[in-house]
């Protein structure tokens, strides 16, 4: 319907130079989504022009598709929510049949999330994707704190992180982002194994691992227990996580962690975010990305910011 | 299925209407000229920024017209317990109430009633689960069908949508209540199985439709019970949701042709499809 179409959030014009390069990924804004929020964009085609986008990150992928976790696979919590979606996914294939064709008709960037449940399960993934030509990057998530056997491990340990970039660096040449997971003593670490692995770019952060608890009833919330927290109750943390990263190592930085405004998304570019991922926010107003983006004019505007990369680190300790 | 939107509403009234129970009426032009029996709308609750998951609820009534839609809802846990207190006033100065709408599939008897003639249709509504069927029978009844009602409620008082079938059918919909204060002491389940055994009252024709909302007990039993009498059986789910619109795939249902979501391939099954 015409009214409806009409009714979909646009990023605004600006003077503002937008653009960001993101381990070799060119964005003509710094924003996307952060993956497992925003499906692979199509969901939300009846509020954003994913295209205006400076990428699309899709959920994470596996080979042959995950059944994910039983439910209930969701809780709220002050200012935030816990999940165990547990990656359901329906594999490569059907990504590269269905997703990724759409995007590309959209003129969308796409990084993909990778994910697996071994070091092979990732290359073969990468190896798959290789013959999509509408791939801009991929994104490897080695942080999932859902998963049995998925990436905690992976993710928490600096010779597994190691191992796991090094052979996905081996199955491609495209832009290479690590997505590092918060639930570590030190993730500056981290950051440099998977950098001297390979990685062209790093993001975060992946969910803090948490739990909530029905008192009356005396069970927990959700049906695995246990889950990941997101939304603006984490934003704290993710800062500080990025501010660590950005002083550890050199390549750039993909931020997120409860993202709602043009503000929260400057905060993380001062503390050395190249681009930022848009999650949790997506399901309080599905317009979040393209607002986001505005909030990130506005702020240039006011503040007499005319390229926002100006803004990369910028942050006066 | 439209487009879903995401419109600004005004709360017209926001009133008790019984134990626990409040009848909401908001002002959303698109989404009163678009909504679709068994479509619901995704709220954001007024004034409460540390709940940051919207709440979904049924669509009880539309009027295109005057550009209003009703949600009857009940006080279960902190987002409707801090919903029953918004006021017109309130809402008005946060600048409206962002209310996600409609979303979700409808019921298949609909289209094909619009499609056939005069199918038999039971419908059977299980506390707060009476609601989504009133938009039902309004559209099966336009499409000449002959509609029989069956309500259960824990008591009297809390059978708020009595009347308004009662108007739309021109007689008693059939009503049970757990502490036996009104129509038939008991489980509204004794009431569905009678009605399947004796066929449509208006003509005793047998049903070729039926159709339940409430809680999953209820609506497991009205399927099984559906299952016996070979009539095609259509259940509306609930599932805990947070983006409302097939992307994040919280709402999972198990079905016969795998994991569908509650709020984009529902929340309307083909009962026969649901793994209970
Ligand atoms: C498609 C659909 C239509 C619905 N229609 C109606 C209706 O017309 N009238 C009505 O009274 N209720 C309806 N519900 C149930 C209603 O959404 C919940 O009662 C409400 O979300 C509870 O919120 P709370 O904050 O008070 O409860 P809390 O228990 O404090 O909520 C915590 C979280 O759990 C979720 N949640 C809790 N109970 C339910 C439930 N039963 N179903 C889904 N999510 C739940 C909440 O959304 C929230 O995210 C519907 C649910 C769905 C999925
Ligand atoms: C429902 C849900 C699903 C998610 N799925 C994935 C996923 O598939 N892969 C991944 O790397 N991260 C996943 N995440 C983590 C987010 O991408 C993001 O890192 C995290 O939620 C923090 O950002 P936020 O606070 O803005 O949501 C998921 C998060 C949520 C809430
Ligand atoms: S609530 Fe997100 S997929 Fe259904």
């Amino acid at each position: 319907m015409a009214e409806n179409t009409d009714s979909r959030a646009h990023i605004r014009e600006t003077s503002v130079s937008l653009a960001v390069n993101l381990g070799g990924l060119p964005m003509k804004n710094p924003v996307t989504d952060a993956s497992g929020t925003f499906a692979a964009g199509r969901e939300f085609s009846a509020f954003v022009d994913v295209a205006e986008l400076g990428a699309v990150t899709t959920k994470g992928v596996s080979l042959n598709g995950w059944q994910g976790n039983a439910a209930p696979r969701i809780a709220e919590t002050p200012s935030g929510m816990l999940n165990s979606i547990g990656l359901q996914n329906p594999g490569v294939a059907h990504l590269m049949a269905d997703e990724l064709p759409w995007l590309k008709s959209q003129g969308a960037t796409a990084i993909v999330n990778v994910s697996g449940h071994s070091f092979d399960e990732y290359v073969q993934v990468i190896e798959a994707l290789e013959d999509a030509d509408a791939v801009g990057a991929y994104e490897v998530n080695i942080s999932c704190p859902n998963v049995d056997e998925g990436g905690m491990t992976i993710g928490t340990d600096p010779a597994s992180v190691q191992k796991v970039v090094g052979a996905c660096r081996r199955a491609t040449k495209r832009p290479l982002i690590v997505k590092l997971t918060p639930n570590v003593t030190d993730v500056a670490e981290i950051a440099r194994a998977a950098v001297s692995a390979g990685a062209d770019a790093l993001s975060l952060i992946n969910t803090v691992l948490g739990m909530a608890v029905d008192a009356e009833r005396r069970r927990p919330q959700l049906a695995r227990v246990v889950g990941g927290l997101s939304g603006p109750c984490v934003k704290p943390i993710a800062l500080r996580q990025v501010w660590e990263v950005h002083n550890a190592v050199d390549v750039p930085l993909l931020g997120m962690g409860g993202i709602s405004s043009g503000i929260d998304a400057i905060e993380f570019m001062l503390c050395g975010a190249t681009a930022v991922a848009v999650g949790t926010a997506n399901f309080v107003c599905p317009t979040a990305t393209v607002d986001v983006a505005n909030g990130i004019i506005d702020y240039c505007e006011r503040q007499g910011v005319s390229d926002v990369a100006e803004l990369i680190g910028g942050l006066q300790c | 299925m439209a487009n879903p939107v995401n419109e600004r509403a005004r709360l017209l009234s926001n009133d008790p209407v019984g134990p626990r129970l409040y009848l909401m009426r908001l002002e959303t032009p698109i989404i009163a000229k678009t909504t679709r029996p068994g479509q619901f709308v995704h709220l954001q609750i007024p004034a409460a920024d540390a709940h940051i998951l919207r709440r979904p609820f049924c669509v009880y009534a539309r009027d295109a017209e005057a550009g209003t839609i009703d949600v009857l809802y009940q006080v279960v846990g902190e987002g409707t317990r801090l919903l029953a207190k918004a006021t017109p006033a309130v809402v008005d100065a946060t600048g409206g109430m962002s209310v996600l709408g409609p979303l979700g599939n409808s019921w298949a008897a609909v289209d094909e009633a619009q499609s056939g003639s005069g199918l038999h249709v039971l419908l059977v509504g299980g506390g707060v689960g009476a609601a989504p069927l009133y938009l039902l029978a309004e559209d099966l009844i336009d499409a000449g069908c002959a509609v029989d009602v069956v309500l259960g409620a824990q008591t009297e008082d809390a059978l708020v949508t009595r009347e308004r079938f009662a108007a739309l059918l021109g007689r008693e919909p059939a009503c049970a209540t757990d502490d036996g204060s009104y129509g038939r002491p008991g489980f509204c389940t004794t009431l569905s199985q009678e009605a399947l055994d004796a066929g449509c009252s208006v003509d005793g024709a047998p049903f070729d439709r039926v159709c339940v909302c409430g809680p999953d007990p209820l609506m497991k039993i009205v399927a099984a019970q559906a299952h016996e009498a070979h009539v095609p059986c259509e259940v509306s789910t609930e599932r805990r949701m947070a983006c409302g619109i097939g992307a994040c795939l919280s709402c999972v249902v198990e079905t016969t042709d795998g994991l569908k979501r509650s709020c984009a391939d529902g929340p309307i099954f083909d009962a026969e499809k649901v793994v209970w």
